[in-house]
C-alpha cells in the first residue's frame, strides 16, 4: 500500500480527523414542524428535506485528497412528525424508518448523462405534463429540478473550496461532473461518491453499490488503454475511492454500527453464459485486500466455471477476518429468480440488498427483508398443541406444517398497505420513474416482499429428537416433554440432556435430521408460493435471518432439542449453537441438501474457520476449494469468517454462546471453551502477535 | 475381520498431505515423546476424557459412578449437563471404518484429496490398518507416522499408500531413546526404504528447542536424504505451549523434559546446501 492511502487511511479511519468540520446535530423535527404549518405534502417534504440538507451542507476539501465530498451535516431531519407517523401506522405498515432503503438504483442513469442534461430531460418532460394538463407530474419533475439544482450548487461550492485550498485535481473534477458525464475513471468514482452521498442526505440507507464492476468497467479501460494509470496507480485510486465509503458510515442508520448497506458485487455471469469478472474487479479484490476496511463489503458472484484463483483471492480476503467476501452462487440463484418470474436479463443481472437478499437494480423496490418466519415457533408451538394426542410422527409434522402456513398468513396479511416515503432523487435512478414522472416509493417493475427464515436447524433438530425420542424408541413420553419444556427442563436434567447431546444435529450430514430441514424449507416455501402482495408482487422464502433470529428467541420457550428458553438460535442458515458437528465438509452436505433455487430472498450459510488455517498458500488454496464445493453441491450462498481473537476473548466472557467455536490449536482442532485458561490465553496471544 | 481403535476423525485436513482431506485417528503409540500435544492418542485402550475447564462441580457424575477406580463403562457421560465428558477410543472393524471413509471418499477425491492416517501411531496397528487400507484402493491414501515399525511390516503398509509423512525426529539414536523411549533403527530403515522407492514422501521434524534443533542434527538428516526422488520436502513443525492442552482431560500432567520458553532454531538452509526443498509449518 502506498504511503499516501496509509495517511489517509490514517487520517479518516484511525483519527477519524474529517469528523472534526462537522457541524451540532440538531432538532430532527425541525423542519417538519414546519412542514406540518405549511401543510405540505410528502412529496414535496421529502425533496424539501433533502434540499435543505445540501444547502446545509459546507464543503470541506482535504489538500491531498482526489474525491471530495464530507459530510458535516450530522442530523437528517424527518419528513414528519412522531404523532403523524402515528396516524399513518393505522392505515398503513411503516417498514422499518420508512424511506425507501436497501435497494440498488441504476448509478449509469445519471452517470451516463450528466446532472444538467438530465435537468433538461426533466424540464422538458415537465413541460409535456403542463401541456396535458397533469399538474401533478410537472409539479413532482419540478421537485426533482429543485434537487439538481441543489446538488449542483454544492458542488460548484465543493469546487470553489478546492480551489481555495489548492487542490487542482477536485477543482477540475468538479469542473466537469456531476454537470456533466464523466469522461474519465477519476471524474466517474467522483461522480458516484456524489451521488451516494445525496442518497443518504435523502434518508435513503442501505444504498448498496450494485455491480459497480461492471458499470465502472468502461471509464476504467478507457484510462488503462490510454495508460494514464497503471495497475500500481489505479489500485491507489481505487483505494482512495473504497476509503470514501468509511468517512462518514458511522451517520449512517442501521441496526449495528457497520450495518450500512454498502454493498459490492463482483463478477457473475452473462446472459451468454460468459463470465463478466474483469481485471476491475480483481482490482477492487485487491484493494480490499490491502485496505482491510469493512466498506465496501464485498459480494462475489460464482458459478460453475469460476476458475479456483478468484476463489483463491476470495479466500485471502477471509484470511483478513473481516467475514467477506460473500459468496452467491449464480448457478442456483439465477435460477430461482427465473422460476420467481424475474425478467432473464434482469436475473442475470441481480445483485445483493444490504445483507444478502437477491434484489435486480434498478428495476426492482423489492422489499426484502420485510418480516421473518419463525420455524422453531412452528415446531414449539406444535408441541403444545398437538403433540400429546399425535398417533405417529407425521400426524405430528402435520400440525408444525400448518403452523407454518398460518405464520405465512399471519406475515402476509400483516404487510398490507405498505407506505414508503416519496423519494424523488432516487427514483430518477429507476426504471420507468423518470418516463412516467412516478416516485419509486409508489413501486417499480418488481415490487415482491421478502421474508427470512430463523432457526431452521434448532427446527430440524428438534423435529428429529421427538421423531426419535417419542415415537421410534419410546424413550420419553409426549405428555412429559410437553410439561418439561414447559418448565425449561427444570427437574429434567436427564431428559434435556438426552435431547441435547444424544439426538441427531444438523450439520452432520445425517440424513435423518437433514430431511426436516429439507420439509420445512419446502413447506415454507410452498405456503408463500402463489401469493400476490398489493402492490401486485410476490413474496420470496429465505434463510435468512438477519437480527430477528435474536428477536425470535425471545418468544420461543425451551424446544425439544434440549435448547433452554432464551438460548440463542443460530445465526442465518447455520447449525444450532450448540450441536457438535463433524467439521465444515458435513455442515455444507447438510446445508446442501434443501432445494436452494426455492430460497431466494437469501441468507448465507455461515461458518467460521479458525485462521490458522488460513497460514500456508497450499493451506488458503484448501479453503477456496472447500467454498468451490459449497458451490458445487448446490449451495446458494456462503459467507466464511476467519475467527478472531476478538471472538476468542468475547467467547471467555461469554462460553455459552461459542460452544462451537472450533480452533487449531496445532495440530489438531479443539472446542475453545474445552480448553484449560492458559491455554485460551495462549491462543489469543498467538492471535495477537497474528493479526 | 481386524478390530481396532479410533479417536478422532476430522474433516477438512489442510496440513495433512495433498488437496482436501479427511484424516482418521488410530489410538495408541509406542513412543513416549514428552512434546506429544495428542495425550489422548498414546494409550490403545478408550479412556475418560473431561473437559475441566468449564465444569462447574455440580457432583452428578460422582453420583453415578460405582466403580473405585474407572473403568470407562460412560455411566457419567450422559449425566453431565454440559456434556463435558466423553469417552475417547471407539473400537471399530476395518469393514465399518473402510465405510464410514468411503461415505464421503467422491467428496475428497473430486478435490484432489483423499484420507489420512494419523494418530497415535497408526502402524501400532498394523494389521487392522493395512486391512482398512486394502478396502480402501482407488481412494488416494495418505500416512502420519513416526515410521517406528518392523520394516516388513512397514513394507506391507507401504503398498497400500500413495503418499507418507514421516518424521524423523531425531537422528541420533541415543538421544532418539531419551526423548522418545524407542530406538531409530527402524525408523531410519524405513525412511530408507522411501528414499529408494518412488512413492511421493515428506519428511517432517518436529523442532524440539534444546532436543533436536541443532546445526548437527539438521545436516545428519539432510545428509540421510540426499538424492531421495521421491523426497517432495522436508517439512518443520516448530513446537507450540499448546502442546500440553489435552492432558488435564487425560487426568495426565504434562511434563516436558525440556525447556519449552526457549527459542527455537530452524535452518532450512542446511537442506538447501543438500538440494532439500523445506517449509516451516
Amino acid at each position: 500500500m502506498r504511503e499516501r492511502i496509509r495517511n489517509m487511511v490514517d487520517f479518516f479511519v484511525i483519527q477519524k480527523a474529517q469528523r472534526a468540520y462537522r457541524q451540532p446535530e440538531e432538532d430532527a423535527y425541525r423542519l417538519a414542524r414546519e412542514f406540518v404549518a405549511a401543510q405540505m405534502p410528502a412529496m414535496e417534504r421529502s425533496a424539501m428535506r433533502l434540499r435543505n440538507v445540501l444547502d446545509r451542507e459546507e464543503p470541506v476539501v482535504f489538500p491531498d485528497e482526489r474525491i471530495a465530498f464530507t459530510r458535516t451535516v450530522q442530523t437528517i431531519p424527518t419528513i414528519f412528525l412522531e404523532e403523524e407517523l402515528e396516524e399513518i401506522e393505522q392505515n398503513h405498515w411503516i417498514h422499518e424508518r420508512g424511506d425507501v432503503c436497501n435497494i440498488s438504483v441504476d448509478y449509469t442513469r445519471l452517470l451516463d448523462t450528466g446532472l444538467v442534461p438530465k435537468r433538461e430531460e426533466l424540464r422538458e418532460r415537465m413541460r409535456q405534463w403542463e401541456c396535458e394538463g397533469n399538474e401533478e407530474k410537472a409539479r413532482y419533475c419540478s421537485l426533482q429540478i429543485g434537487i439538481l439544482d441543489s446538488v449542483l450548487a454544492l458542488a460548484a461550492r465543493y469546487r470553489e473550496k478546492a480551489a481555495q485550498v489548492g487542490n487542482e485535481t477536485v477543482a477540475r473534477t468538479l469542473a466537469r461532473v456531476p454537470a456533466y458525464a464523466p469522461e474519465n475513471f477519476l471524474e466517474a468514482l467522483q461522480m458516484f461518491r456524489i451521488l451516494h452521498f445525496v442518497m443518504w442526505c435523502g434518508g435513503n440507507y442501505h444504498n448498496t453499490v450494485g455491480r459497480f464492476d461492471q458499470y465502472m468497467y468502461p471509464y476504467f479501460r478507457r484510462d488503462m488503454d490510454k495508460e494514464i494509470y497503471d495497475e500500481e496507480s489505479a489500485l491507489e485510486l481505487l483505494e482512495e475511492f473504497f476509503l470514501s465509503f468509511n468517512r462518514d458510515s458511522d451517520l449512517y442508520p442501521g441496526m449495528q454500527q457497520g450495518d450500512n448497506g454498502q454493498s459490492m458485487v463482483l463478477g457473475g455471469l452473462n446472459e451468454d453464459g460468459s463470465d463478466s469478472y474483469n481485471p476491475l474487479s480483481e482490482l477492487c479484490l485487491h484493494a480490499s485486500l490491502e485496505l482491510k476496511l469493512i466498506d465496501p463489503k464485498i459480494n462475489l458472484r460464482v458459478h460453475k466455471n469460476t476458475p479456483i484463483e478468484t476463489y483463491v483471492l476470495g479466500s485471502q480476503l477471509t484470511k483478513q477476518g473481516l467475514g467477506f467476501p460473500q459468496y452467491s452462487n449464480d448457478d442456483i440463484v439465477i435460477p430461482g429468480l427465473l422460476n420467481l418470474g424475474y425478467e432473464k436479463k434482469d436475473a442475470y443481472n441481480y445483485v445483493v440488498a444490504a445483507c444478502w437478499e437477491f434484489i435486480i437494480p434498478g428495476t426492482a423496490m423489492d422489499i426484502p427483508n420485510i418480516g421473518a418466519l419463525s420455524f422453531t415457533q412452528a415446531v414449539s408451538e406444535a408441541v403444545e398443541q398437538k403433540l400429546s394426542q399425535c398417533g405417529d410422527f407425521e400426524a405430528f409434522y402435520e400440525q408444525v406444517r400448518r403452523n407454518i402456513y398460518s405464520q405465512a398468513d399471519g406475515l402476509c396479511e400483516k404487510v398490507k398497505n405498505v407506505y414508503l416515503f416519496p423519494a424523488p432523487f432516487v427514483s430518477l435512478m429507476m426504471e420507468g420513474c423518470v418516463e412516467k414522472a412516478t416516485d419509486i416509493s409508489e413501486g417499480c417493475k418488481y415490487n415482491n416482499y421478502g421474508f427470512h427464515g430463523t432457526g431452521i436447524a434448532t427446527a430440524a433438530d428438534s423435529l428429529a429428537a421427538v421423531k426419535k425420542n417419542v415415537f421410534e424408541e419410546k424413550k420419553v413420553d409426549a405428555e412429559a416433554l410437553k410439561r418439561a419444556l414447559e418448565k425449561d427442563f427444570e427437574g429434567d436434567e436427564q431428559l434435556c440432556n438426552l435431547l441435547r447431546w444424544e439426538a441427531p444435529k444438523m450439520g452432520n450430514n445425517d440424513d435423518y435430521v437433514d430431511e426436516f430441514a429439507c420439509r420445512l424449507l419446502d413447506d415454507f416455501a410452498d405456503a408463500l408460493a402463489g401469493r400476490r402482495n398489493d402492490r401486485g408482487g410476490i413474496f420470496r422464502a429465505g434463510t435468512g435471518s438477519a437480527m430477528y433470529y435474536v428477536w425470535h428467541t425471545k418468544d420461543v420457550p425451551a424446544t425439544p432439542d434440549g435448547r433452554h428458553r432464551g438460548e440463542g438460535l443460530g445465526c442465518n442458515y447455520s447449525p444450532s449453537l450448540f450441536s457438535r458437528c463433524s467439521g465444515p465438509v458435513s455442515i455444507m452436505q447438510s446445508f446442501s441438501k434443501p432445494d436452494l433455487r426455492r430460497f431466494i430472498n437469501g441468507g448465507p450459510l455461515t461458518l467460521e474457520l479458525h485462521d490458522t488455517v488460513f497460514r500456508t498458500a497450499e493451506s488458503v488454496e484448501k479453503v477456496a476449494t472447500l467454498v468451490k464445493s459449497f458451490m458445487d453441491m448446490g449451495g446458494h450462498q456462503l459467507q466464511l469468517n476467519a475467527v478472531n481473537r476478538d471472538t476468542m476473548l468475547d467467547a471467555q466472557r461469554h462460553p455459552e454462546n461459542y460452544r462451537n467455536l472450533i480452533v487449531r490449536v496445532w495440530g489438531w482442532s479443539g472446542y475453545f471453551i474445552e480448553l484449560d485458561k492458559e491455554y485460551q490465553d495462549h491462543i489469543i496471544c498467538r492471535m495477537e502477535l497474528a493479526v | 475381520m481386524q478390530t481396532g481403535v479410533i479417536f478422532d476423525c476430522k474433516e477438512f485436513a489442510v496440513f495433512d498431505g495433498p488437496g482436501m482431506r479427511q484424516t482418521y485417528f488410530l489410538k495408541g503409540c509406542p513412543l513416549r515423546c514428552s512434546w506429544c500435544h495428542n495425550p489422548e492418542g498414546l494409550c490403545r485402550q478408550p479412556q475418560m476424557m473431561v473437559s475441566r475447564a468449564s465444569c462447574t462441580n455440580c457432583g452428578r457424575c460422582r453420583q453415578v459412578c460405582t466403580h473405585e477406580t474407572c473403568v470407562v463403562c460412560g455411566a457419567c457421560v450422559s449425566v453431565c449437563p454440559l456434556h463435558l465428558r466423553r469417552i475417547s477410543g471407539e473400537t471399530v472393524t476395518a469393514e465399518e471404518l473402510a465405510a464410514r471413509i468411503r461415505k464421503n471418499g467422491d467428496y475428497y477425491a473430486r478435490y484432489g484429496g483423499g484420507v489420512t492416517f494419523s494418530g497415535g501411531e497408526p502402524l501400532m496397528q498394523t494389521d487392522f490398518l493395512l486391512e482398512v487400507l486394502q478396502r480402501l484402493r482407488g481412494l488416494h491414501r495418505a500416512i502420519e507416522t513416526s515410521g517406528y515399525c518392523e520394516p516388513a511390516a512397514f513394507d506391507m503398509v507401504l503398498a497400500e499408500l500413495e503418499y507418507v509423512m514421516m518424521d524423523i525426529k531425531m537422528f541420533d539414536g541415543t538421544l532418539h531413546r531419551r526423548y522418545t523411549g524407542v530406538d531409530n533403527e527402524w525408523i531410519l530403515q524405513n525412511a530408507r526404504r522411501l528414499c529408494e522407492g518412488d512413492r511421493p514422501f515428506v519428511i517432517r521434524i518436529p523442532v524440539i528447542p534444546g532436543v533436536n534443533d541443532t546445526e548437527d542434527n539438521y545436516r545428519k538428516t539432510a545428509a540421510f536424504l540426499a538424492g531421495a526422488n521421491a523426497l517432495l520436502r522436508v517439512e518443520f513443525l516448530p513446537y507450540h505451549k499448546t502442546a500440553g492442552a489435552k492432558y488435564s482431560m487425560m487426568g495426565m500432567k504434562y511434563r516436558p523434559d525440556f525447556d519449552p520458553e526457549k527459542s527455537i532454531f530452524i535452518s532450512q538452509k542446511i537442506f538447501e546446501e543438500y538440494g532439500i526443498r523445506s517449509e516451516v509449518l
